[in-house]
């Protein structure tokens, strides 16, 4: 999923670094003191998921986890995923440094918009709604980051179409995993650590408040 | 549930057995009157039938070539100028890998720049030990060269493969990062929090 260096304009990867910078300061705002070692260990997850390959054809893709890391953590995603990438680019050579940011906008950005359209969903009462949010979540953000790789070849000159069907075809078992993981780990917080989910928590929160 | 949360399971393990990177090695070198080079994935999958473009140091295109099913290319060069060597396999995969001016004038058969000459004219000078057809005059200078390159070949190979693998070493170091950069940011939160408190 990582974009290489070279493959990219310089404006796209001006660009990218400048939105990841962005969403960084934001996710650093909204990194509270409780939800630091909720972030380490999603970034840490991250960094070693990308080590499971899944081979396709001639490539091969890795799992992302990034719909799991934007439930939890919402914005805070973006500093917990950027730091997993920046070492998987000085570790193993994933991506590269100067993509950084383009690979972090591109990772990160579904995991907070995820987190958005899932807020509701995962505060459900019932395990199984709670399950089925969570298996859209972590399948959404593959596709979206698939879309948002495609787009950003594509302002670098490749064809849209052409390079989206492909990543996103390839990602097809990706979405497919992630989606069963994420759902998978919402029933066991469901189950015992309710406060987990951030945007579960804050819910909670607020019936407490209206109580 | 159980059963799903186990089938995840399984198929997850099912894939770490046949884990492979996705990442792309390509190297050049010069071998005889060609160059040569191969062009493959981290995991010893050789890329077949890849387009790759020549340039020059420039960007100026100085032509191109295909890979062979072992993912094996060559290269006739023309000029004694760098080659860039440059694979596009799509979906932001690039490959890129160079050959300086030096290396490709050492090519048999290329019209030397004067400069190249001298540096490899100079080379000799630099390391006094007789030369090898000195020692097997029975043997063909161009014949040991090829030899020597048909035995290196796998050591190569072996090589590129070994700077690709990531060992526990490196995922413990790395996680070990992530632990220290977190407790770093939790250190500070929680002084920004104190501090706040005997305010």
């Amino acid at each position: 999923m990582h974009i290489v260096d070279g493959a990219l304009s310089t404006d796209v990867v001006i660009g990218g670094t400048v939105l990841a910078a962005a969403g960084l300061s934001l996710g650093l705002k909204k990194l509270d003191v409780e939800r630091i070692p909720a972030a380490g260990v999603l970034s840490a997850t991250f960094f070693i998921a990308s080590l499971i390959h899944v081979p396709i054809g001639p490539s091969s893709v890795h799992l992302i986890l990034n719909g799991m890391a934007g439930l939890i953590l919402g914005w805070a995603a973006f500093p917990a995923l950027f730091i997993g990438l920046l070492l998987q680019a000085v570790f193993f050579g994933f991506g590269g440094i100067t993509v950084l940011g383009v690979n972090t906008v591109a990772i990160a950005l579904p995991a907070v918009l995820v987190s958005y359209v899932c807020r509701y969903g995962l505060a459900h009462r019932s395990t199984k709604v709670a399950a089925a949010w969570g298996i859209f979540g972590g399948t959404l953000a593959i596709a979206l980051t698939t879309v948002f790789v495609a787009f950003a070849l594509m302002l670098s000159g490749e064809e849209f179409f052409a390079a989206a069907k492909l990543v996103f075809f390839a990602h097809m078992p990706v979405m497919a995993i992630e989606g069963l993981l994420t759902g998978a780990a919402v029933v066991l917080a469901h189950r015992v650590k309710p406060e987990l989910f951030h945007v579960l928590t804050d819910d909670v929160l607020k019936g407490a408040q209206n109580a | 549930m159980h059963k799903l949360l186990s089938l995840a399971l399984v198929a997850l393990f099912l894939m770490t057995s046949t884990a492979s990177a996705h990442k792309i090695i390509m190297a050049v070198y010069q071998s005889g009157d060609l160059i040569e080079g191969e062009l493959g994935f981290s995991s010893g999958d050789m890329a077949v039938d890849q387009r790759i473009e020549v340039f020059d140091e420039n960007g100026n295109k100085l032509g191109e070539t295909k890979t062979d099913e072992d993912g094996f290319f060559t290269f006739q060069p023309t000029q004694a100028t760098a080659h860039i060597f440059r694979a596009d396999l799509g979906a932001g995969h690039v490959a890129e890998t160079s050959m300086s001016a030096l290396e490709v004038a050492k090519v048999e058969g290329l019209v030397q720049p004067a400069a190249a000459k001298t540096a490899i004219a100079s080379a000799p000078a630099q390391m006094p030990s007789p030369s090898p057809a000195a020692q097997y005059p029975s043997m063909d200078q161009a014949a040991l060269a090829k030899m020597i390159r048909d035995e290196l070949r796998p050591l190569r190979r072996e090589i590129a493969a070994y700077k690709e693998k990531n060992d526990l070493q490196t995922i413990l170091g790395g996680i070990g990062y992530i632990v220290g950069i977190f407790g770093f940011a939790m250190y500070m939160a929680a002084r920004k929090k104190l501090k706040e408190a005997t305010k």
